[in-house]
């Protein structure tokens, strides 16, 4: 690997490494689990860096480090840091100490050096031509195969290096961030009661979790209190995308085996309740529901009653697709054992979601970190400890049970009442949120003065998950990536924002 | 096993929407269209403020107030109609898909209360003209420029047994060498940009583009952002344009069939 750095680097951040850094020690003993790592500019336009974790309290533990010079890396002991710190040094420049991978992240071969455009922004980016090494794995029979950007579905674009021998994978390199659009730095001066258009344009099969990790931080930063009837919209619109998405995810893993059927009548059920969403809340998609304060759209009766009927014909019917796709024999032998992502891997890379739960990390923020209507409901939240195909095929048919359940249950005890409030205009303020999404833990971090945003972070979960995908590729059938990766079922655009 | 899926698919009476049930509808996809006679110039005042994107501006004076409304800017976040007083509501049909670049723009008379520009025909049924062209045979490839994913949930489901695409003889293939036209979705990120022109390049002729999306038409919600290279035009030549945020999969085979329509006979 070549160093990426540049000397003009160095210069502009001389001076000594920040004191070192100590990790909060969760309740449950070890290391707290690193939540996001991200940088923003103070109002005398200094870098501050904030390091997020969770350590097993209801509140998240925040760190904050000036960055008025290069900063110690804490990548070799948070290995889950490697991303984010390859990301914090592209946006602001900031150089880090003892980082094993200096390469650019979001920028590829045709960016300058030196742009960060987190700090300051020059009017005309010239195009340039740069070099970018993969990891070379050498050895007798050793190829090489590289995937992408352009994929052979419907599918979002990214770059995959396989090195394998025979049809083994021994190392799978990932480069991603096609479809990185500055949305970040798009957030910065939109008026915080408006902007939630762009977190919903962030990842769009999970643009209803975005809207309301958007609304809940900028509630929070505001002192909004959302009222209990939007509180329980906001609930049915993220049980109701969970359960859209793991019905579909369902489908496509049946199909990546060649069992089509299950694809078929999967995306038939998921179309209905597409459909069922667009007769109750005028979008298929849940998009332009939620706004800060509480909620755009107020169903009626006869429209819940609607959308609660098709929710309880489509779990049925889904029910009954899984327990077919998973008693067949030829699904069961390619699920099971294919992409076992260890217990310890997660950990360490702070892996999120149903691909945690699958490997045996208990994580919820629903129940971990109650928000919204969820304070306060009882709800299960499936484990398994296998980290396979199959494990994560299993948890996502138990999670979708659940959601259903909730959906109908919420829609049976919908408070009345309005469903939004005034966000007031303040000085500077901040305020961040968590959510629960579909692939998991979904994070936004906002910074608001005088109702316009200073800052807003975006922490994906799958741009936390996809350092994990190849350590669960190692040593499978260069065939079955495309089962492995959809079992992942991961975010191109949420990850590249 | 097999017995239970043979059971499933006999019980299931099929879901398929006939064409004509399909063609022009464009339920949940929050598109706006004007009330014209509601127009005034405090609405329009009003409307084109809240407009995240350019899609609704004002032109002109008092008296030759005129307003333009082009729906390949329109993110369909229906501010427009909260602040609208009924001069703006949900469109109930949606012609405008698959239409050039100049169709996307509608414009009214504030004063006169009426629309400037004439709707374009709404299509038909296309098959004929698939048959007529292809010989029931277009292949599509998907291209993702830099989208959100939103427009690619709303493409797989024309697979679906809803839209059932292949009715048409319409086929998605893996590689743009295979394809006779090439469904672009989302802005052209930097980073994507010479692979997005490698993708055109690799097409045979007629090298059909439609670019789809608010964000493929326009650069959509992302318009400005620097490491946006600007709409699916700005990188390839595009033939037609399906708006939407993201468009339904109704907008898609209207927009698809109707792109084939206007280029009957085309040839590069």
């Amino acid at each position: 690997m070549t160093n990426g750095t540049t000397n003009k680097d160095r210069e502009l951040h001389p001076g000594s490494p920040a004191p070192d850094f100590s990790v909060p020690q969760a309740r449950s003993g070890g290391p707290a689990r690193l939540v996001s790592l991200f940088g923003s500019l103070n109002l005398n336009g200094e870098v501050v860096v904030r390091y997020v974790f969770d350590a097993g309290d209801p509140e998240y533990h925040i760190t904050e480090r000036q960055a008025d010079g290069p900063l110690a890396s804490i990548t070799p002991f948070v290995p889950a840091a490697a991303w984010y710190e390859r990301e914090l040094r592209d946006q602001y420049g900031v150089y880090l100490i003892g980082h094993p991978d200096p390469r650019p992240l979001l920028f590829h071969d045709n960016w300058p050096p030196g742009i960060h455009p987190m700090r300051a922004l020059p009017e005309k980016i010239p195009w340039a031509s740069r070099d970018y090494h993969f990891l070379e794995v050498q050895g007798q029979g050793v190829c090489e195969v590289p995937v992408g950007p352009v994929h052979a579905g419907i599918i979002e674009p990214g770059h995959f290096r396989f090195s394998v021998v025979g049809d083994t994978v021994l190392n799978l390199e990932l480069r991603h961030f096609y479809t990185h659009k500055g949305t970040e730095r798009l957030f910065e001066g939109q008026p915080a009661d408006s902007a939630a258009v762009i977190a919903e344009s962030i990842s769009g099969d999970n643009c209803f979790a975005h809207a309301v990790a958007y609304c809940e931080a900028v509630e929070k930063a505001c002192g909004v209190r959302v009222p209990p009837r939007a509180a329980a919209i906001r609930l049915i619109g993220l049980e109701l995308e969970r359960l859209v998405a793991h019905i579909g995810d369902v489908g496509f893993l049946g199909n990546d085996v060649g069992f089509v059927v299950a694809h078929t009548l999967a995306s038939s059920i998921k179309e209905c309740l597409l459909q069922a969403s667009a007769r109750a809340f005028g979008t298929r998609y849940l998009r332009g529901v939620a706004c800060p304060g509480g909620a755009r759209v107020n169903p009626g009766p006869g429209e819940i009653e609607e959308l609660s009927r098709a929710v309880s014909e489509s779990i049925s019917k889904f029910t009954d697709l899984a327990r077919i796709t998973l008693e067949t024999p030829s699904v069961q032998n390619r699920f099971d054992s294919a992409g076992v992502l260890k217990k310890e891997v997660a950990r360490d890379l702070a892996v999120v979601g149903p691909v945690a739960r699958a490997s045996g990390i208990d994580l919820d923020v629903r129940r971990d970190h109650p928000y919204g209507h969820y304070r306060g409901l009882q709800f299960d939240v499936p484990l398994t400890h296998y980290g396979d195909v199959l494990a994560r095929a299993r948890i996502r048919i138990a999670e979708a049970v659940e959601s259903a359940r909730l959906i109908v249950e919420t829609f049976g005890t919908l408070p009345v009442g309005g469903v939004a409030e005034p966000v007031p205009s303040r000085g500077p303020s901040q305020g961040y949120a968590a959510v629960e999404s579909p692939r998991g833990e979904l994070f936004y971090w906002v910074e608001i003065e005088d109702g316009r945003l200073r800052r807003c972070h975006v922490k994906s979960p799958s741009f936390q998950n996809w350092p994990a995908i190849p350590f669960a590729v190692a040593d499978n059938m260069i065939t079955d990536f495309p089962l492995i990766n959809k079992s992942f079922n991961l975010s191109y655009s949420g990850s590249d924002r | 096993m097999i017995i239970d899926i043979l059971e499933h698919s006999l019980r299931e009476r099929s879901p398929l929407i006939p064409v004509q049930a399909l063609l022009n509808t464009c339920e949940g996809s929050r598109m706006p269209d004007v009330n014209a006679a509601l127009l005034t110039p405090d609405i329009v005042r009003r409307v084109t403020e809240v407009c995240p994107t350019p899609a609704l501006a004002a032109r002109g004076e008092a008296g030759q107030l005129e307003l333009r409304l082009s729906y390949g800017e329109c993110i369909g976040c229906g501010r427009c109609i909260e602040v609208g007083q009924g001069a703006l509501v949900r469109a109930r049909t949606f012609p405008w898909t698959g239409v050039a670049k100049e169709q996307l723009v509608r414009r009214w008379d504030v004063g006169q209360k009426i629309e400037i520009a004439a709707i374009p025909a709404s299509p038909d049924d296309g098959r004929k003209e698939i048959y007529a062209i292809l010989g029931r045979a277009l292949n599509i490839r998907q291209l993702d420029p830099g989208s959100c994913n939103g427009c690619e949930a709303e493409i797989t489901a024309l697979a679906n047994p809803y839209y059932d695409l292949e009715r048409f003889g319409i086929h998605f293939v893996a590689s743009p060498k295979h394809a006779d036209m090439l469904l672009a979705t989302g802005p052209v990120t930097r980073n994507m940009a010479e692979a997005v022109k490698a993708a055109y390049h690799a097409m045979p002729a007629p090298k059909l583009v439609v670019a789809v999306g608010a964000c493929g038409c326009s650069g959509g919600i992302f318009a400005g952002s620097y490491a946006i290279v600007g709409g699916v035009e700005t990188m390839i030549p595009v033939d037609g344009y399906i708006p939407g945020c993201p468009p339904t999969p109704s907008m898609l085979v209207t927009g698809i069939l109707e792109v084939l329509k206007r280029c009957v006979g085309k040839r590069r």
